[in-house]
């Protein structure tokens, strides 16, 4: 029994090994940068270590001046300020030239470094910038968790909400959660008879419709979403034909709304929600519907008490599915949708390749992550565990 | 279903195990297009230093940090912006200049750095389509003022570049922009007069974008990229580019740190910012060289009137170290009022 056991336990270890390596490990790690707070520590560990020793009041000693103007140059020396720069800036815009001002200064700078330093930027005379300092020296830091729920911490301490005319993220998680929500909704709601009548079809015609659903599905997101690009212009063909039929007297504007970004949405996810209901509902056995039918059920009882409740695992993972997609989409919504229509995964890629700062990128992953993570567990406690049933079927 | 789930991390797996190649062609990197064409045939096939491979990325820079941060450098030399070649320098992404290979005296001033050599320029101005609107906005006071210049607009979704605007449409001098958009009040003013625009602006986030909506007449007025409102007007379109508008920048040739090709990516440069191939390039597309004897050749500048070389003076010069400094916190502010 062992034996089998290990035996067992070898043969899935590449699956193991593939799970851990490309997802499991990756994505620990990215979420692990969006608490890491390594530059200060690795560009200035001499600054770090007499800092952490400082009281917070008043003025650090000497030996952190002259530590900080020395490690400052050899990191501009090395081309390693780059990222204790922005770290720093981040954390409030400006400190990014005190660093590089002082870094340049370089061999100009004489001791005693109290006074040189200050001469050279009245902020290195200030508690401030050495308590950010301090503060940055890791190895954890809530910055980039903070700052991505709109939230940041004064150089005492405290946590408060960032000035109204920079909050951003909230409003972004709220829209990305109630846009996935309502794409979620239409999907199952829009593949149920699909997949229902689908099921219901003959031998030859349900191979066929199930392929034109599959067509779609085959090809790229982003050919699909461009498509809905040139059909929802101005002078496209959707409005040509409402304008044609007389039930519009001027084209519309359907691009850069909201609706141009769930239209999108639903169609490019439409089959998700499509397949893994048609896949339980093919395997309902048909005998269930024949007794309930001999036991004097008429056909609205036979749908709402037999077929709905065994089909409702295809249509819980079907839309769990389809949840999951459409919080991560970002390219449709960039693409048709307009300046209030972006959603948090476009931030993330921001952050990501644009800005570098991935810390942000890997706290805003880690909400999105967590956010959609709830959202999949209420629905299995709400549907009473058929997620489960409905992976299995 | 598990399966198509499963099929991307397969192939992300077997990708990293694929062993990187040692021996790869000088792989050079810029932004695509026409003009990636056009430099293909003029500056990169007559390296005689051997075959050069070319590919176009999108400006984004995260890529090559993952690139030097992973030791597999796949690409040798690219074309970046100034911010992002300021901070890859510092941040030792990319390789210093080699000046005794590349001579460093034929750039225009602050077109030799530690880190770049200077490549091209680029700006954006104002400019619409004459055959509708004969009488157009010729500076950012009137683009801003749209009771004398009723009709909607289009400028980037972004606060590089779109801030400075804001700023000139309030009536503040180019020379005193940066000085007055590092203030608390300034941003605040800036922010105010794009209150005031909103209710006329289409946001664009493309390059292409703004000459499509002056196309097709859903915007009066944009800003747009110079180079392709220029192209357009050599293919006959009825353009008025507003040159007192311009705000412009010069992006420069960089060598990826850890490049197995450094050496031979040095030589690269040289070569391709040398007057000889830059000359050729400028009879096909109205580029802006960085190298000074190409860029105030009178030739190259009779030939292409709407070489944006022509029309720097009155222009604004984006500031690097500004948006170094400010970019993360008012790109954020900026998004921030976009989704209000």
């Amino acid at each position: 029994m062992r034996r089998t056991n290990w035996l067992a336990a070898l043969l899935i270890a590449p699956l193991l090994l593939l799970i851990l390596g490309s997802f499991l490990v990756p994505v620990g790690l990215t979420l692990f940068r969006a608490v890491a707070d390594r530059e200060v520590a690795v560009a200035l560990p001499d600054t770090r270590a007499v800092l952490a020793g400082w009281d917070g009041q008043g003025l650090p000693p000497e030996v952190a001046f002259a530590a900080v103007a020395r490690e400052l140059a050899a990191v501009l020396e090395a081309r390693r300020i780059g990222d204790v720069a922005q770290r720093m800036n981040f954390e409030r815009t400006g400190l990014r030239t005190l660093l590089l001002r002082t870094a340049r200064a370089g061999d100009r700078l004489r001791a005693p470094y109290a006074e040189s330093l200050v001469a050279l930027d009245a902020r290195w005379g200030q508690r401030d910038a050495w308590l950010m300092l301090q503060r940055a020296g890791g190895p954890f830091t809530s910055l980039y968790l903070l700052r991505a729920m709109d939230f940041t911490r004064g150089p005492d301490g405290a946590v408060s909400q960032v000035a109204i005319e920079e909050r951003l993220f909230q409003t972004l998680f709220l829209r990305t959660l109630w846009v996935s929500l309502l794409v979620t909704a239409i999907c199952v709601l829009l593949a149920y008879p699909v997949a229902y009548t689908i099921a219901r079809l003959r031998a030859p015609w349900s191979s066929v419709a199930l392929t034109l659903v599959l067509i779609p599905f085959w090809s790229s997101v982003l050919v699909r979403t461009t498509a809905w690009f040139v059909l929802l212009q101005r002078e496209g063909p959707v409005n040509g034909a409402l304008v044609g039929l007389g039930l519009l007297d001027a084209p519309a504007q359907i691009l850069g709304t909201r609706l141009a970004v769930v239209l999108a949405l639903v169609h490019v996810l439409l089959p998700f929600a499509i397949l893994p209901m048609h896949s339980v509902m093919t395997r309902l056995d048909a005998t269930y519907l024949r007794a309930a039918a001999s036991l004097g059920a008429n056909g609205v009882q036979r749908f709402l008490r037999v077929w709905l409740p065994l089909s409702l695992p295809g249509v819980a993972a079907g839309g769990a599915m389809v949840f999951l997609l459409a919080v991560g989409m970002y390219t449709a919504p960039a693409l048709v949708g307009g300046d209030r229509d972006q959603m948090v995964t476009w931030f993330i890629a921001n952050f990501m390749t644009r800005d570098v700062n991935w810390g942000m990128a890997a706290a805003l992953s880690a909400y999105l992550l967590a956010m959609s993570g709830a959202v999949i567990a209420l629905t299995r406690i709400l549907t009473g565990g058929t997620v489960q049933a409905g992976a299995r079927a | 279903m598990m399966r198509r789930l499963l099929a991307p991390f397969v192939a992300l797996a077997l990708g990293l195990c694929a062993v990187p190649a040692l021996a790869r062609d000088l792989t050079i990197v810029a932004g695509g297009g026409a003009l990636q064409d056009h430099m293909r045939r003029t500056l990169f096939a007559t390296f005689p230093g051997g075959p050069v491979v070319d590919t176009a990325y999108d400006y984004n820079v995260g890529p090559i940090r993952a690139m030097v941060a992973a030791g597999n450098v796949t690409w040798d030399v690219v074309m970046v912006e100034a911010p992002d070649l300021v901070r890859g320098c510092e941040d030792g992404i990319f390789e210093r200049i080699d000046w005794s290979v590349v001579d460093r005296g034929k750039f225009m001033p602050g077109g030799a750095t530690t880190c770049g050599a200077g490549a091209i320029g680029w700006g954006v101005s104002v400019f619409y389509d004459e055959a509708r609107h004969p009488n157009g906005p010729s500076n950012f006071v009137e683009f801003f003022d749209t009771a004398r210049f009723p009709g909607r607009r289009s400028m980037r979704r972004g606060a590089r570049m779109t801030l400075e605007i804001a700023l000139m449409g309030d009536g503040v001098a180019p020379a005193d922009v940066y000085k007055v958009l590092a203030t608390p009040q300034g941003q605040q003013r800036a922010f105010a007069a794009l209150d005031r625009l909103r209710p006329h602006v289409t946001f664009w986030t493309g390059g292409q974008q703004p000459i499509e909506l002056v196309n097709s007449g859903e915007v009066a007025y944009a800003v747009g990229f110079v180079g392709r409102v220029a192209n357009g007007i050599r293919a006959g379109a009825r353009y008025n580019l507003r040159w007192s508008t311009l705000l412009y920048a010069y992006d420069s040739w960089a060598v990826v740190r850890g490049s197995p090709n450094a050496a031979q990516g040095m030589r690269l440069i040289e070569h391709i910012t040398s007057p000889a191939p830059l000359l050729e390039l400028t009879r096909l597309w109205p580029i802006n060289p960085v190298t000074q004897a190409v860029a105030e050749n009178p030739d190259v500048r009779a030939r292409n009137p709407l070489m944006m070389s022509n029309h720097t003076a009155g222009g604004l010069e984006i500031d690097t170290e500004f948006w170094l400094e400010h970019g993360p916190d008012l790109e954020q502010r900026f998004a921030s009022w976009l989704n209000r």
